[in-house]
């Protein structure tokens, strides 16, 4: 019944080879890329969609892959279990043939799919002795506000669960709302695996049962669609999911701005050709986080720099420092556009990645009495104590928490430092989370975990 | 790196005022984001700012000097310009550059400590001079000990005074040449202070770590058809296989040839490709013509043992994640004897 089922366990332990024979190619201009949108599309992406699942008197035919260059190479090269269509047996779970009725979404407000993040992990100065922790009474969006995300992420799963409190299981703007939030929250407080389990629950997001009846329209948010196309693929274990997902919503998105392009729309133009761009980077990212950095780097090539420039030439830039091949990088700034200062950070990354430290910690300090950005003055830390002054390096790193900055980086440093200069490190990472518990509330998050002092 | 097996060798038993930590400096490395959009945001406007907090670092503001907003963070990518510090010890490969820091701190009392002694919080209860760190490396093949250089260098090889709280930090290296087991000896020496007498106290601290071979070299010489001009010449053919557990993306490959022989690169630099990048279990065909350089003056190109020719040594440079450099040569590497009649025949 689970179509998703499937794909979980049956023995998917992939052999060295067979991970490289299955790495999806790279060469994935076509869907990605908007300027060759056909400007009349014969069939809508929705409807495209809606005729694959009609059911059809052969099954050989249904079964034939849509053509077009959007189908990208990847879903063929899939192995046995991952069907290319998990979505042509997707058994919707309400009955789809009642046609203008509102969907029933209930199976995604079961109280047994959703359970408490332990507080356990968060130390004590953000547990006890803090005043700040929320009411349970406090609405999501204050929460958010506040940086409470952990109390955010289990105000949703409430407002999802409770008989009185939860929305109509057929008002889905409410539901996917409440679900973004969830599953946006968890990955915040770092638990990126409790919602990937979470996340399996939508089962197939292709299957027609989540299009508006009446328009095609995908009822499911597009941010929402995106997070989960990643979240699914670490769900089920299997990485290249995410990028033949990414391909899914690329289809969508170019044809979505073929209609806009056909119908004059701007702004829906500029809605659509910024999705793909984004949809293009994310790609990269699931390539980088299969380890195939070759592909990664390989398909960055292939995108254009988009509103914001610069961005990609950085992403590339990065890339091949993480591959070790400062040369490379040094050479994809040179060809490409960037602000000065963004060129500055590639080179001094670069002369780190050479361990050339002192040449590296000259151009931090440069860069650092421009403007007081907390990763040139982390960095720079960093590079201190590679050059053998990491006192130097604690100080600057602890004037960077004394204003205010208590990034994930910065306090893993900071309590590395700790560790290297004392016996007694537990004492100082403990004054170090009241320091951070002792700071205001903030969007960009309060509560901290243990792990964060290395406690 | 294995914890110390014996933490200290003092006729005194009292505890010292002086601790000593190790971190293994690998390449520091990139962090990681996943950048989200605001929840509750409307849907159908153009990509909002992301949300701080699912950024590697929080972005600069105007109060921060950063007027233009130019944040070099490349987000939706994965990777940002921000880095870590290495957060354990990972694998030591031969061929890489072992890099350790090691900090000898004077610890400050707890103030539970210093009620205990009757002393004011904060305050040291002995004076801690003359500092010093010496480091040894013992490697599996060698009877001696290996000393290792410092840095940054003291001052005329004089200790540092500490007080409560500062750290006498160095950075030792050492180049990885064999497999098996390693041991870096660190040894601390300093002279306490008390109101009334003082002493010298050392101790010394061993790390065990395992280097392992991270590149299987191997090697097949085969003649070739002589040249123009009658030079003998062979193909050298290798296959570098990555039995390391990390990427890694080989750099550079270079002959170190005897004396009377040159030789062409066939390999991806020629080809104009990308340099290959190996993940682990996987392998790297590479191939070169050597080639005996003929010179009427001096007879014969190159000498003969045997009846072998000694080609020479081939070196391997590669990088791993971030930039750590490796390189590798191999022994000396040869083909045997050529028929003279075969070269007579072709010249």
């Amino acid at each position: 019944m689970d179509p998703t089922k499937d794909d979980t366990p049956k023995g998917h332990t992939r052999t060295r080879s067979a991970v490289k024979a299955t790495r999806p190619r790279a060469s994935t201009k076509g869907p990605l890329d908007a300027v060759d949108v056909p400007l009349t599309s014969p069939l809508s992406p929705q409807q495209q969609q809606l005729t694959h699942h009609q059911p059809s008197p052969q099954p050989s035919q249904r079964m034939a892959p849509p053509i077009g260059p959007s189908r990208s190479p990847v879903p063929i090269l899939v192995p046995g279990p991952i069907s290319p269509f998990p979505r042509s047996a997707a058994p919707s779970p309400a009955p789809r043939r009642l046609a203008a009725r509102p969907k029933d979404f209930s199976y995604l407000l079961r109280p047994d799919l959703y359970h408490a993040v332990p507080a356990v992990n968060v130390p004590a100065a953000f547990r006890v002795a803090s005043a700040k922790q929320p009411g349970s009474d406090t609405p999501i969006a204050e929460l958010l506000k506040r940086g409470q995300f952990r109390a955010a992420a289990a105000a949703a799963a409430h407002a999802l669960t409770t008989p009185g409190v939860a929305p109509d299981p057929g008002d889905h703007v409410a539901v996917f709302g409440l679900l973004y939030t969830r599953l946006a929250c968890l990955m915040l407080v770092d638990a990126t695996a409790q919602a990937a389990q979470e996340v399996k629950a939508f089962e197939d997001l292709n299957s027609v049962f989540y299009l508006d009846e009446a328009t095609g329209v995908h009822l499911v948010p597009w941010a929402l669609r995106v997070l989960i196309v990643r979240l699914q693929a670490m769900g089920f274990g299997d990485p290249r999911r995410a990028v033949m997902g990414y391909y899914e919503l690329a289809r969508e998105a170019r044809g979505r701005l073929g209609e806009a392009m056909v119908g004059h729309d701007n702004s829906g133009r500029e809605l659509w050709k910024e999705r793909l761009a984004d949809l293009g980077v994310r790609v990269a990212g699931a390539l980088v986080e299969m380890d195939d950095l070759t592909g990664a780097a390989q398909h960055l090539a292939s995108l254009k720099e988009g509103r914001e420039s610069g961005k990609l030439t950085m992403a590339k830039a990065l890339l091949w420092l993480h591959l070790g091949d400062a040369e490379a990088a040094r050479r994809v700034v040179k060809a490409g556009e960037m602000g000065e200062k963004a060129e500055k950070v590639v080179a001094a990354l670069c002369d780190m990645a050479d361990g050339e430290y002192g040449a590296a910690l000259a151009r931090w300090e440069e860069l650092d009495e421009q403007s007081k950005d907390e990763m040139i003055g982390v960095n720079r830390a960093v590079c201190l104590l590679y050059v053998g002054k990491m006192q130097e390096g604690k100080t600057l790193l602890e004037g960077l928490v004394a204003s205010g900055r208590a990034s994930h980086t910065l306090l893993f440093n900071l309590t590395t430092m700790y560790e290297l200069c004392t016996e007694k490190a537990r004492d100082l990472k403990i004054k170090l989370s009241e320091t951070v518990a002792a700071m205001d509330e903030s969007p960009s998050g309060w509560e901290k975990a243990n792990a964060d002092f290395k406690l | 790196m294995s914890q110390p097996r014996y933490p200290a060798h003092d006729a005194v038993k009292e505890p010292h005022a002086i601790s000593l930590k190790v971190l293994r400096l690998s390449r520091p490395s990139l962090v990681t984001q996943f950048p989200l959009q605001q929840p509750l945001s409307s849907p159908s406007t153009l990509r909002p700012p992301p949300l701080p907090a699912s950024l590697a670092y929080s972005p600069p503001s105007a109060a921060d000097g950063d007027a233009d907003g130019d944040d070099p963070n490349p987000d939706p990518f994965i990777l940002s310009p921000i880095v870590n510090l290495p957060p354990s010890f990972g694998q030591a490969y031969v061929g890489e550059t072992f890099s350790c820091t090691l900090c000898a701190s004077h610890d400050a009392l707890t103030p539970a400590e210093s009620a205990a002694l009757g002393l004011a919080p904060g305050a040291a209860r002995k004076s801690i001079r003359d500092v010093r760190i010496e480091a040894e490396m013992k490697t599996p093949g060698a009877e001696q000990v290996v000393k290792l250089e410092l840095t940054p260098p003291g001052r005329e090889g004089k200790g540092l005074d500490l007080k409560a709280g500062d750290t006498l930090q160095k950075i030792v290296n050492f180049d990885l040449k064999e497999e098996g087991n390693h041991v870096l000896a660190v040894t601390v020496s300093y002279y306490e202070a008390t109101d009334v007498s003082g002493r010298t106290r050392t101790f010394r601290k061993l790390y065990q770590f395992i280097c392992k071979a991270s590149l299987i070299v191997r090697t097949k010489p085969g003649p070739l058809p002589a040249g123009r001009d009658g030079a003998r010449r062979w193909v050298l053919e290798a296959q570098l296989e990555n039995c390391g557990e990390d990427s890694m993306q080989l750099d550079k490959l270079v002959l170190e040839l005897e004396k009377g022989l040159v030789y062409s690169d066939c390999n991806w630099e020629v080809a104009g490709g990308q340099k290959p990048v190996l993940h682990p279990g996987e392998a790297e065909q590479v191939c070169f013509v050597v080639e005996e350089v003929v010179d009427s003056r001096e007879g014969e190109g190159v000498q003969e043992h045997e009846g072998r020719i000694v080609f020479g040594i081939l070196g391997i440079g590669w990088r791993g994640e971030m930039g750590n450099r490796g390189f590798l040569s191999t022994g000396k590497l040869g083909t045997r004897h050529v028929k003279q009649r075969e070269r007579k025949a072709t010249a």
